[in-house]
Order: structure tokens, then sequence, then C-alpha cells
């Protein structure tokens, strides 16, 4: 036997004989790492602000003007300007990270990560941060901009609740998002294909410029499985409350708890799906092939 | 004799190029260009997944607008409805001609690194592009017929072939789509400049182009300086004439109270020529200033080497 020879392990963190110090340690410097090159890349290059700043600006302003034309009370606008910022987050979520294995299989980044001494999450959460800052900006500026421009004036007496649903709502969108990196790692090609899917239907689903609970049974549906339909019912009921737009939905207590509910099992599920996913690129060694 | 650089002539290079660059040829590369696109669009993907991706986008565009409407006006306004269900079929066009050849630019340059090879081969890049972009041009079509399809079926929109002008809705859709080509042309420009992570630039610009054009309320309600910049559009006679002629009883778009439109001429709702000759004008105007940035684009890309580069973050 010779000093190369090393016994079986079920991954390489259990390869590298860390001690839990070291392991957390490397994880943190991997979510870095992994952040770091989204945050510079912003600076690096200043064209985003325009196009993924201001001109989805332009697009909810869009549907402030339908229901300006409509006739529509205010309070509709206000809903229009939430939606339009919290699409910012989703689009993260489906872009930046439910597609980006995929992404980073087609660059041949993919087999580095498998055959690192990290944890994958450690990865999906620093491109989660990374992302992050990118989308808050967006989020508030459409926000900021929208509630100046069109005169939304919300109403909220609970800010703790409030803010306790809008990070349950990013948590429990970022835990799908990882559930999404390994689907869409799984499905290859179609990944980008499914990520539009998962646009407009999604919005349309989730009620993003209307009262989800006009949908019926639809929005019953959608509010039971997709964060960012709850999120956004809760967080409209907290900043507009009285409102009878909302009125058909659970209460934002409640909505709170399904978001409770739905980051444990999305976190439980990625985590399931990264382990599972690891397990086949090293035992078939297919998905990290390029171009498969 | 050890090769020198200036072996390499330039000017036989673009005499040769241009001996090559027949009708013929560039037929032949534009044909194949568009069935590698709708390979790569369609062949490699599951086809029930292929028609539900190309449906389901702009229909779901079409529902939210729809229910927005429902839940505001309670089911009357069934004029306003065709007008929203034109607007959003229409867009699918939009967002495919935008999105078609800015994202052959992105995906030849920093996926399949092929930018260079095309560059370089006898066809010209503009006409590899649109014939990349023209798969997902057809798409952007299929989507629209679905979309007023779903609209008349099972939305309530009260269609009426009886009153349609075919040579209207011909002739529109005819410059329409031109302008629509052109406007990606000069997208396709911009992204030759940007980034990798330009891939969402295109969906942002047809967007905010949604706000401008009329597409789903009269431009009426917007402030007199946006309007201007909407009546410049080819998208917004393009979209007011298609609407003309399949529902002549709809909301115009461009006319009407409050309108700059009708602030300049007095008039409540342009006829057919007017709408047609401001389309021709807005759209040859797009087309010749896209054929200018696309050069500008190309050259500057050439100089600073931005055709082989990839960009990833």
């Amino acid at each position: 036997m010779t000093i190369f020879a090393r016994p079986r392990t079920a991954s390489p963190m259990e390869a590298a004989r860390w001690s839990p110090r070291r392991q957390l340690a490397t994880n943190l410097r991997s979510v870095f790492g992994r952040a770091y090159p989204r945050l510079i890349g912003l600076a690096r290059e200043p064209s985003w602000t325009f196009f993924e700043v201001l001109l989805p600006f332009l697009t909810t302003s869009a549907f402030v003007f339908v229901y300006r034309a409509l006739d529509a009370p205010a309070e509709y606008i206000g809903f229009v300007v939430l939606g339009g910022a919290m699409t910012a987050f989703w689009i993260n979520v489906v872009w930046m990270m439910g597609a980006q294995l995929w992404w980073e299989k087609d660059a041949g980044n993919l087999e580095l990560y498998f055959t690192t001494p990290i944890d994958l999450m450690s990865v999906l959460l620093g491109m989660a941060l990374g992302g992050l800052v990118a989308s808050c900006l967006r989020a508030g500026v459409v926000l900021l901009v929208g509630t100046v421009v069109y005169g939304v004036s919300f109403g909220v007496d609970q800010w703790v609740l409030l803010l306790a649903v809008f990070v349950l709502t990013l948590t429990a969108l970022y835990g799908f998002g990882m559930v999404l990196a390994s689907l869409f790692l799984l499905w290859g090609r179609e990944a980008f294909h499914l990520a539009q899917l998962l646009q407009e239907p999604v919005y349309f689903l989730s009620g993003l410029n209307f009262p989800v609970a006009r949908l019926g049974m639809l929005g019953a549906l959608a509010i039971s499985t997709l964060p960012l339909a709850v999120g956004l019912d809760a967080m409209r009921q907290l900043a507009f409350p009285g409102g009878v737009a909302t009125y058909g939905t659970p209460s934002p207590e409640i909505e709170a708890a399904l978001l409770v509910a739905m980051t444990c099992f999305f976190l439980l599920a990625a985590r399931f799906m990264l382990r599972t996913i690891e397990r086949m690129a090293r035992h078939e060694g297919r998905l990290t092939t390029r171009g498969d | 004799m050890e090769p020198t650089v200036a072996a390499f002539d330039r000017h036989a290079l673009r005499a040769t190029r241009s001996r090559r660059d027949g009708w013929r040829d560039t037929w032949r590369g534009y044909r194949t260009a568009a069935r590698l696109g709708w390979r790569v669009e369609a062949n490699w993907a599951d086809p029930i997944l292929f028609l539900t991706y190309s449906v389901a986008k702009p229909l779901a565009g079409a529902l939210i607008l729809v229910v927005m409407l429902e839940v505001v006006s309670g089911g009357g306004a069934d004029e306003y409805r065709a007008f929203i269900v034109v607007g959003s079929a229409l867009w699918s066009f939009v967002i495919a001609g935008l999105s078609g050849l800015a994202m052959s630019v992105l995906d030849d340059r920093e996926r399949y690194r092929m930018l260079k090879y095309l560059y370089i081969s006898p066809t010209s890049l503009a006409v590899l592009l649109l014939g990349r972009g023209t798969a997902r041009f057809a798409m952007g079509g299929i989507g629209a017929a679905v979309t007023l399809a779903v609209g008349v079926l099972f939305l309530g929109v009260p269609f009426d072939p009886a009153v349609m002008d075919v040579p209207l809705l011909l002739a529109s859709m005819a410059l329409g789509l031109s302008g629509v080509i052109a406007l990606g042309v000069v997208f396709a420009a911009v992204v030759l400049q940007t980034r990798q992570d330009s891939w969402s630039y295109p969906e942002a610009v047809a967007g905010a182009l949604f706000l401008l054009v009329g597409a789903v309320f009269p431009l009426a309600v917007l402030p007199m300086p946006v309007q201007a910049l909407g009546l410049v559009t080819p998208l917004t006679w393009w979209v007011a004439a298609v609407r003309e002629a399949l529902f002549p009883d709809a909301v115009s778009s461009i006319a009407g109270p409050g309108s700059l439109y009708t602030r300049l001429t007095g008039v409540t709702e342009p006829d057919r020529w007017v709408l047609l000759i401001c389309l021709l004008a807005t759209t040859v105007l797009v087309t010749l200033g896209a054929m200018l940035t696309f050069r500008v684009s190309e050259r500057r890309a050439k100089d600073r080497g931005l055709i082989d580069q990839t960009t990833g973050t």
C-alpha cells in the first residue's frame, strides 16, 4: 500500500479530514468567494444599472398606467409597485440561482465545485448573497421611485411582522432557488426554457399586479405552494390594511407561518437534492460533462 | 520566406468577401443560420415543454392584464379587453424580435464561443444574426396567434371576421415586423458591446417600450413628453394599425381626449392611411438608424477585440 492509497469516502469534505472549525471557515470563504464575482461584476459593467434597475421601473410603470387608464382605486397602484419590487427577487432566484449550476456546467466550473471540499450549499448561498445586492437595489428603486412618482401611501401598523414576512419570503424563495438549481441541472438544456416558463406564468399565479384571491382555487393553490404568492399577499395585507382587495386570503400571521414551513421544506429539499446530484456526479460522471 | 503582417492583405480579403457575398450566398447563409437557430431553440427541448414554453409566456402576460381589467371593471369594458389582448399578443413578437438577435450574439460569443468563426465567414454577421433570430421570431408568432385565439375563444374578445380590414392588417404586419427586426438589430449592436450578463437586457428594454407604445393602455394617460417619444416609435403605429384592422371599433391608443396627437392634429382617431404612412416613416427611420448603429458597433467590437472575448461573471 502506498501513501497515495486512501480509504473510500462519501465526499471530498470527508476526504479532507478537517476539523469542524476548518470546515466552517472554508464554507464561509466559499460563500464569500462565490459572492465576490457578482459584486465586483456590478462595478465593472455599469450598464446593468440602466438595464436592470431603471428599465424594470418603466415596466412596472406600464402596469400602473393600465390601472390609471381604468380609473382603478389608488390602492391597486400600490399593489403594482410592491409586486414590481418583488419581481427583482424572483428573477434573481430563477436566473441567478436556479439556472446557475447549469451555466456553471456550461462554463466548465461545475466539476471544480464537486471536487472541492466544500458544501454545494455554500456556493449557492454565495450566489444568493452576491445577487441579492443587485436585486435589493432594483427592488428599492422600484419601491422608492414608484412610491414618490405615483403617490402610493402605505399604512403599515405592524412593521416587525412586515419585516419578518419579507425576510421569510426571501429565505423561502432562495430555498426554492436551490431546489431549482438541482432540477435545472438534471434537466440539462431545457433549463433555459424552464426558467422562461417560471416568469410570466408565475407572475400571473402569484397575483403580481392584482389580489391573488381573485383567482379563486388557482390563487389558493398558489398561496399554498409559491413563496412569492404567499409572501406578496401577506405584505400587501400589512402594507394596505383594511383594503377590500386583500379580502379572501389567510391572515398575515397564518401566511407568515406558511412561509416558515415553506422555508424549512425548501431548504431540506435543496439539501437532499444537492447531495443526490453530487453523488450522481461522482458515481456516474455525466452531470459535469459539457454539452450533455 | 517568413510570413509578415504585411503579407496579410486586408483589402484582398474584403474583395473576396464582396465577390462571394452575392444574393445566393447571402440567402444560403441566412437559411443555414435560421435552421441552426430553430434547432438550438426547439430540437433539443422536449416538444411538449417547448410548445408550452412558447405559448405559456405570452398567454400568462395577457391573462395578467385581463384579470387586472376584470378586478377593476367587474366584467364590463369589452372594448378594452380586445385592446389589451391585441396589444399583449403583438408584444410577444417584440420580445422575440428584440431578444432573438441579442441572444444570438450572447449565445455564440459566450456559450458556444463561435462568434469569432461566424464573423470571419463570407456571409455578413448581420445576416447570420438575422437568421439565428428567425427561430425566436417564429416562436413569437406562435405565441401571438395562440394568445389572440384564446382571447377570442375564452376571454370574450368580440371578434367579427366580416369587419376585419385584411389589406391594412397585412400591410401593417409587414411594416411593423420590419420595425421590430430593426430594433432587434439595434439591440444586437448594443450587446456586442456589453458583458455576458446582458441576457436579461432585451426583456428589460421590451418592458420599457411596453410603457411607451400604447400596447395595453391609451397613450393619452401618459405625460405629453412621453407621448411624444411614443409617437416616434414604429411599434406605436404598428399596434394601433393592427388593432384598427382587427377591431375597427376598439379604443384608439394614439388619439383621444388628452392625447398629444389630438392636440396637434385636432383629430380624435387617425384613419388607416395616417396609421400606415406614420408606420412607414418611423420604420424607415428606425431601419436606417439600426444599420448605422450595427455598423458602428461591429467596427468598435472588431477594434477592441470584443468579438472573441468571453466575459463570464
